[in-house]
Formats: C-alpha cells, structure tokens, sequence
C-alpha cells in the first residue's frame, strides 16, 4: 500500500517549484512581455517579482500594458502596495486630494527629508507658494538670457586649450559625451543660480544629489544617502547663517534685482508667523536640487537620443525651433525619468472592483498613464507631431479635452511639479543652443551602450540615460 | 509661455478627515537606516533557507525596522510582537482569503461553537486509528526509508480534516490535493493564488452534494454542526465550509511535527531524554513552537495612528510580527539558538490572556491563534485550538516513539529547514529515517 496523499507530498517535496522571492526573468524583445502564466480564461498573470527584475527597467511597457487591460488596479502582495495604471484613474487620484493624500509615511526615506512632497492641504500650499514664483512667471521670463548665456559659456568651455570636458576632435569632426559636456552640469548650475548657492559649491551638489537620489529608502545606499543629507544640512546651514543677515539677489541681464534668491527668500519668509527652521530651508533645498537636477538632465539627454534616432523629426525641429517645445513634451510623454508617484488613501475606496483598504500604498504610475492608448495612440512610437497630445502652456488643472490631453511626466493638480516651467525652458533654450554649434549631428553608435543582441542601441527604458556620445562637423567659428 | 496664475493658490481646500501634519511622522530627524543589511534581502533566498541572521541583525539593532522594498515594520522582539498580537483596538488581522485575493468567499464559521465541538469531538474519536494507520504505512514504504515529513508530518492534519468533514475516504487524496493547493494560494505568487481560487471552487462543488445530504442526514461531524447554524444572510452552503477550513488551515500542527521530529532527530541526545520519559514529549512540543515554529510572520494593520516603538504608525500600516525572531529574543530566553526539551525558562502550559502563564513566556505559535481569553476553559466550549493541536501531536509522536523507538535519521540523509516559498511555513519537507 501506498501512501495516499501523492499529489501532496509530489507539492511538498519540489522545493525548487517557483525558487526564491528573487529570480532572474528572460530578457525579452522590447515591447513585448516575458510569459509569467495564464489563468484558466486566459488573462495573463503578473508575478511581482518582475518589479525587481532588469527586464522591467529595460523594457517595462508591455507589463504596464499587461497591467492597464487587466488590473487598472494591481494588488501586489510582495511589495504591499497597489498599483494604478490608467490615465485618468491617475489623474482622478491626483485632483482629490482628500481621498489620496500624499503622506506616504515617508517618501524620500528621510533622505530628502520634511519636504512639501509629502504636505496636504495648506500647509503644502503655504510652503510652495514661497518659492514656487521663482520658477514661473515674471520671475523666470527675466533670467531667460541668463539662462542662454550660462548654456553658451558651457559650450564654451570645449574649446579651451585644457579641454576639460574632454572633447575629442578626429579631422573635421568632433566627438563629445553630452552628459560631461552639457546636460549633468547645466541644470546644476540654473538651480544653483536660482536657490543662490556659490557657483564654486556646483560639484559638491552634484555629488550630495547623486548620493541622495540613488540612496532613497528601499536601496542598498539608502545608509549613504542619509551620510549625503547630513552634509548638505552641514553647509546649508552655513549658507543660511550668512544669508539670515545678508540676502543675496538674482538680477536680470541689465543688472536689475529681481528678487531675492530662494534661499534667501526662505531665510526671511514667515509661514504661520515664525521664521523657517534650518531643517525645514535644508530639506527644501535638498528637493529643489533633486527635482531641478537630475531630472532636467534627464529631460536633455532623452530628448536629444530620441531626436537624434527619429532624424526627419530633428530636421523638422532645426529648422524651426518652436519645435522644440512640443518635442520636449513629446519626449517626457514618451520617456520620463520619474516613474509615478506614492499616493494613500485616506478611506476605504473600491476602484475597478478591487476593495483598498485605508492606509495602503497606491502608486500612481506616471509612466503608463502616458503610454494608455485610450489617450494616446500608439504610445510607443514616437513623434513629436501627435496631434493627441497637448503641449501649450502647462497648466496646473491639466488639460484632457478636444482629442489632446497633457502628459503626466508633471501630474496634475496641487502637486504639479513647481519646477515643470523652468525645466521646460532649460530644456529647449539648451537644445536651442547646442543645435546652433551640431553640424551634421549623429550619434556616435559605437561607444553607446548597446542592447542585448549587442547591436541595437539601449532602450531607455525607465529613468534615462547615462551617456549619449555624439559626433557632429566643426562649425566655423 | 508661462503664465504667473499657475503661481498662485487661490483655492485651500480642507485637509482630509483625520489628516496630520507630516511633521509627526518625523520622529527621526534624519531617518533611521543601516548598513548592517539592505533591505532587499529581506525578500531575498536567504530568508528561505536560512532567515535566523537577518531576523537577528533586526531584532537587535532595528526592533521596529521600516522595510521600504516590502513596505512595512519589521516587529521582532518578544515582548513588542506579543503586544501587538494581543491588542485588538489598535491592530486588526486579515483573512486568509484577503490575502488571496478572495475576502468574499464564503464566511468563516471557525467561531461558531457547533463547528468547534464538532472538530474537537471527531478529532477527539479518530486521531489514534488514524495515527495507526500511518505508522503502519510507514513500515511499507518503498525501500524501507520511510519520509517522516510528508507521510506522517504532512499526512495527519489531512487525514484528521478527512475526519473532521466525514469524507468517504476514497476521496480523501483528491481533497487533500485541492486543500493544500487552496492553502497556497494565500501567498504572493500569482500562479499559485489562480491555482488557489480553482482550488476552492473544485473544492465547493465537490462538497455541495455532501452539504445537502447532511441537511437531511445529519450526523456527528463539521458539516452537520455547520448546516445546522443560523446565519443572519441566508443558509450555511458549501463555499461557507470551505471558508471555515481555509481560515482554520494544517499549517502548524504540519509544520510543528515535522519540525519536532527534524529537530529531535538531529539532537540526539534530546531525543534520548525524550525516549526515556514520555511525558517530554509535549515539552519537546513547546519547545519546537518557540525554538522552530512553522509559521515564521504575522501580518497585522495599524486600525488607526498607533504612537509605538518610538515612532507613529501611520494608519493601514503593515506590521510584520516575526515570531521566529521574537522567540529567539535573548532578553527572554536563555541561549534562545539552542534546542533543549527540558528548557526551564518556558512556560509548560497553555498560557491564558496572555503569552506568559506561571511568570514564565510561552513560544510564539502564530496558526493556533493568540491565547484563549477564557481563564479557564469554559463548561459550553471544546479545548482551545493551542491545546487541540499540541494533545494530537504529542499523541501521535508518542505512538510513533513507541512502534519505533530506535528511530533514527537515514542514512545519508541530511534533512534541512526550509521554505518553499517567500512567505510561507518554515518546515522539514523531506526527512527520511529508518529504525
């Protein structure tokens, strides 16, 4: 006789059925979803562990495909959280700011710190609106030749006998990195202008803000990270002790104050009738750098590879450069650098028949909001001429109407990125300026990193990418 | 281009109900982290087979851990875990459906007193036939090495539902198969939850007809006690069974036997105290709840903002209790790493109200429930779940010592504690022996 219970012990004793909570997934072609089981009626499963995976980050559209057609509201138990996929259950989720509040225990891990991500309500409002004029509106449309001007000195700067950005010149050619020679240091140095750090701090900046983004709760730096903010805090309040007695300014190109720089603001601004702490200025600064740096560099180094892979689009676009606007916002469209954002609901809602509990964690996936095809067509194809996509003026309400709706590399809503303007502006004066010296611009294929099959260029993927060498003809000069 | 409007909030709407400052979320004014472990390794393979290093780097340097990567507090002292598993106004458990995804499926009967009587009684009248029938089996098992954990281990929790339910015994693997596929199902891999859901409905019509007849023809096991309650929305039906034992589960009196014979057998000279005295038997028990128990985690949910462990717990917060770290806090048992039968620093009885019973702590045994609130059991219900399932083990193993009391490892063997996968029971699944 034998044991009865077969088909139990044949489940108890294969220990390596499914393997661990971390595996390795298949690269697949881009666009297309490695296979990770089939319900009975076919619907294609998720394992979550695809969140962790290299797969995902090179190639996450076709999961959020997977995701918006059948589970525009994903329960993942590993990670206990849920995910929101489509564009207007997002968009929804980021106008109600009752129901989805954005206290999400803690976002930026404490790396960033107490910062105005993480506020609701009028405590949000009153914070933001200290500096949010800086980057908008009179203020910005003033320091746009300053911003040209600090484009072209850059460039400046190939040229110098020492060569310090280490651009090559091969015969009539010249070959550069855009990351080393523009992109990682020209967002910096705007930001640096418009909070009033010393130009000679920029590096250090870039170090502090490298530390700290890449050591966000939940990294293997997170410890690094928490190190990075306690420096920055060390020399802002350095900064902040001068500046309580002693504001600095921003001026226009004819030498006229235009306002107080932001640090300076924030040292002298009251909100609720007592002055900011040093805590609050270091964690506000700490968010500026973060949200005007890496994300700006990004914005530059994806836009010029998509343009540069799409050449009858950047044909277009530099012989008229209006262009480059919608071509920005198509880029950010199809490409941003920041993934989505934490939101908590404050109640128990039900959202496509699945119950959430109050207090969970629900991320708001930017990124596939802006690849929903209900709203964008062919998602996955860039063209800076979609007519489905709105690309004017950038409003805070969105704009989802008419057959064209806004990206939401920028949300909606009281959390509008306060930066989207000036990084808009950053993004096409630079382009602007370096289409004036690229002649003949291409990129220089074979020092990019290359794709699995080793000949294709990398996807972006998420995020953006990290070096983008191009070759273009010397200009006379 | 710009417009200076977008600049200004001309609009404030009120915060939300109940909404707070984040400010007092920020206890810390940096945030608390460490580079002793990265919190991907907390889902990571080394918690499958080997958690203990882990568990204690938190439990001695990060008590009440937030995992970012998992979203939640780690709990893994003694004392902070049996604190929150006892305060019902501040935390709140999930069911087994929940987590599978299937909250709605049927209604859980498991506090109905008809159904416990019921259970108690059939497992009261069959565990010693049913627990000779296995040793008998074990003695044909193929090759002459007969595998403890899954022919007697995982066996007898199947065989006592069997009995529990009255199925007709030539069913019983079919049952079993769908029982432990339903059981897995609880879990975050998304195969085995569908697998999971098929299961429970395969499971629901099989035992329709078995309801009907039991309406008609009632006897003295679940399904009668079962048909026979009243509900306040509508009769007793099958998918209310199968709710009743998905919540009730096998895990721990599965994963405790085999971890008591896995541990027993691997200290030999435990086991020789306990073949010279059989009362050691239920003290090797107790000490396999605390020193091994099967279920590792409990998941519990911060009701409302609990101020605890020096920080404020956001409301919806997941609370990870780690009762494999907890029972090895040093702050409450001596040399807590080490196996010892006659361990004098463990509570020896069931402890009531509480973890502790005559000053003494008991090991943290998540699947049987938190301590009986009854301080004494009373006249109108059966024995708790805790004394049910450690009065069937002790039985069993003390048949199994007497058929066999030469038992020993195979040869060549080298059984192991494991988890098949993130998240479920920690056990023995392969541990032949020979006598």
């Amino acid at each position: 006789m034998t044991n009865p219970f077969d088909a139990v012990r044949a489940a108890t004793i294969d220990p390596d059925e499914t393997g661990g909570a971390r595996t390795t997934f298949a690269h697949m072609p881009i666009g297309e979803a490695v296979d990770m089981g089939h319900a009975d009626d076919g619907t294609p499963l998720i394992d979550p562990r695809i969140f962790d995976s290299s797969e995902f980050r090179r190639n996450p559209y076709p999961y959020y495909r997977i995701l918006r057609e059948h589970y525009p509201v994903f329960h993942d138990r590993l990670h206990n959280c849920y995910y929101v996929t489509r564009y207007r259950d997002i968009a929804a989720g980021y106008f109600d700011e009752v129901g989805f509040n954005t206290i999400p225990k803690g976002s930026s891990s404490g790396v960033l710190g107490n910062t105005q991500l993480e506020l609701s309500g009028i405590e949000h409002r009153r914070r933001r609106n200290i500096y949010g004029r800086h980057l908008v509106g009179a203020a910005l449309t003033k320091r746009l030749p300053a911003l040209r001007q600090l484009a072209r000195d850059l460039i400046e700067q190939w040229w110098e006998p020492d060569n310090p950005k280490g651009v090559e010149f091969d015969g009539n050619t010249v070959v550069i990195e855009l990351g080393r020679c523009f992109a990682n240091e020209f967002p910096i140095s705007v930001v640096a202008q418009v909070l009033g750090i010393p130009q000679d701090a920029r590096e250090q900046f870039t170090w502090w803000y490298d530390a700290m983004m890449s050591g966000l709760g939940g990294s293997d730096t997170h410890h690094d990270g928490l190190v990075a903010r306690a420096d920055l805090e060390h020399y802002v309040a350095s900064l902040v002790g001068q500046r309580r007695t002693e504001p600095t300014y921003l001026y226009d190109d004819a030498g006229e104050q235009i306002c107080m720089d932001i640090i300076s603001e924030l040292c002298h601004a009251e909100i609720d009738g007592d002055v900011m702490s040093t805590e609050e200025i270091t964690s506000f600064v700490a968010l500026v750098v973060g949200g005007g740096g890496e994300t700006t560099r990004g914005a530059i180094m994806n836009l010029w590879y998509l343009l540069l892979q799409h050449p009858e689009q950047y044909a277009v676009v530099i012989e008229d450069p209006d262009l480059w606007r919608p071509a920005f916002h198509e880029m950010l469209r199809h490409s941003t650098s920041i993934g989505g954002q934490p939101r908590h609901n404050t109640f128990d809602v039900e959202m496509h028949g699945i119950v959430i509990p109050a207090g969970s964690l629900m991320h708001m996936v930017d990124v596939s909001a802006n690849h929903d095809d209900s709203v964008f067509a062919e998602p996955e194809r860039f063209d800076i001429f979609r007519s489905d996509l709105y690309s004017d003026k950038i409003l805070r309400s969105g704009h989802d109407k008419d057959g064209r709706s806004s990206h939401m590399a920028f949300g909606v809503g009281p959390h509008l990125c306060p930066g989207a303007w000036i990084s808009e502006q950053e993004s096409v004066i630079g382009s602007q300026v370096l289409s004036e010296v690229f002649r003949n611009v291409r990129i220089e294929v074979e020092r990019m990193p290359k794709d699995l099959d080793g000949a294709a260029l990398a996807p972006i993927g998420l995020g953006s990418i990290r070096e983008l060498w191009l070759r273009f003809d010397v200009a006379e000069r | 281009m710009t417009d200076l409007r977008y600049a200004e909030h001309d609009d404030e709407p009120l915060p939300a109900a109940g909404y707070r400052t984040y400010e007092v979320y920020q206890r810390e004014r940096v945030a608390e982290s460490s580079n002793l472990l990265a919190p991907r390794e907390l889902i990571g393979d080394e918690m499958l087979t080997a958690p203990y290093r882990l568990l204690t780097i938190l439990r001695e340097h990060h008590p009440c851990y937030r995992d970012w990567v998992g979203n939640r507090f780690w709990i893994t002292r003694y004392d902070d875990v049996t604190s929150i598993l006892t305060d019902d106004a501040n935390y709140e458990s999930r069911s087994k459906r929940w987590f599978a995804g299937r909250p709605d499926l049927g209604r859980d009967l498991g506090a109905e007193l008809p159904v416990l009587w019921a259970q108690a009684n059939r497992i009261d009248a069959h565990v010693v036939p049913i627990v000779e029938r296995m040793i008998d089996d074990l003695d044909d098992e193929s090759g002459g090495k007969p595998d403890l954990a899954s022919a007697f281990a995982a066996r007898l929790p199947l065989e006592l539902w069997g009995a529990v339910l009255d199925l007709p015994g030539a069913d019983l693997p079919g049952f079993a198969a769908r029982y432990w596929r339903m059981q897995r199902g609880c879990g975050w891999d998304p195969r085995a939850q569908r697998d999971g859901w098929a299961a429970a409905e395969e499971l629901a019509r099989y035992l329709e007809p078995l309801v009907d007849r039991r309406r008609v023809e009632p006897g003295d096991d679940l399904i009668s006690a079962a048909v026979r309650v009243e509900l306040d929305d509508g009769p007793v039906a099958a998918a209310d069974i199968v709710a009743t034992i998905w919540e009730a589960d096998h895990e721990t009196l599965h994963g405790g036997l085999a971890n008591m014979w896995f541990q027993l057998l691997t200290n030999p000279e435990q086991l020789e105290g306990v073949r010279h005295d059989r009362r050691l038997v239920k003290f090797a028990w107790l000490e396999t709840m605390r020193h091994s128990p099967p279920v590792h985690n409990a998941a519990r949910f911060a009701r409302h903002e609990v101020e605890r462990f020096g920080r404020l717990l956001p409301a919806g917060a997941l609370l990870q209790c780690s009762a494999a770290a907890a029972n090895r806090d040093p702050r409450v048992f001596a040399d807590p790493d080490a196996f010892l039968v006659e361990r004098d620093d463990l509570c020896q009885r069931e402890p009531r109200g509480q973890y502790r019973a005559d000053g003494l702590p008991s090991g943290i045994a998540l699947g049987l429930g938190r301590p009986s609130v009854h301080p004494a059991v009373p006249k109108d219900r059966p024995r708790s779940t805790y004394a049910l399932v450690r009065d069937v083990a002790v039985q069993a193993s003390r048949m199994l010592l007497d058929a066999h009391p030469g038992i020993r490892v195979a040869e060549r063997s080298e059984p192991v504690l494991r988890s098949l996968r993130l998240g479920e029971m920690f056990a023995c699944w392969r541990l032949p022996v020979e006598w």
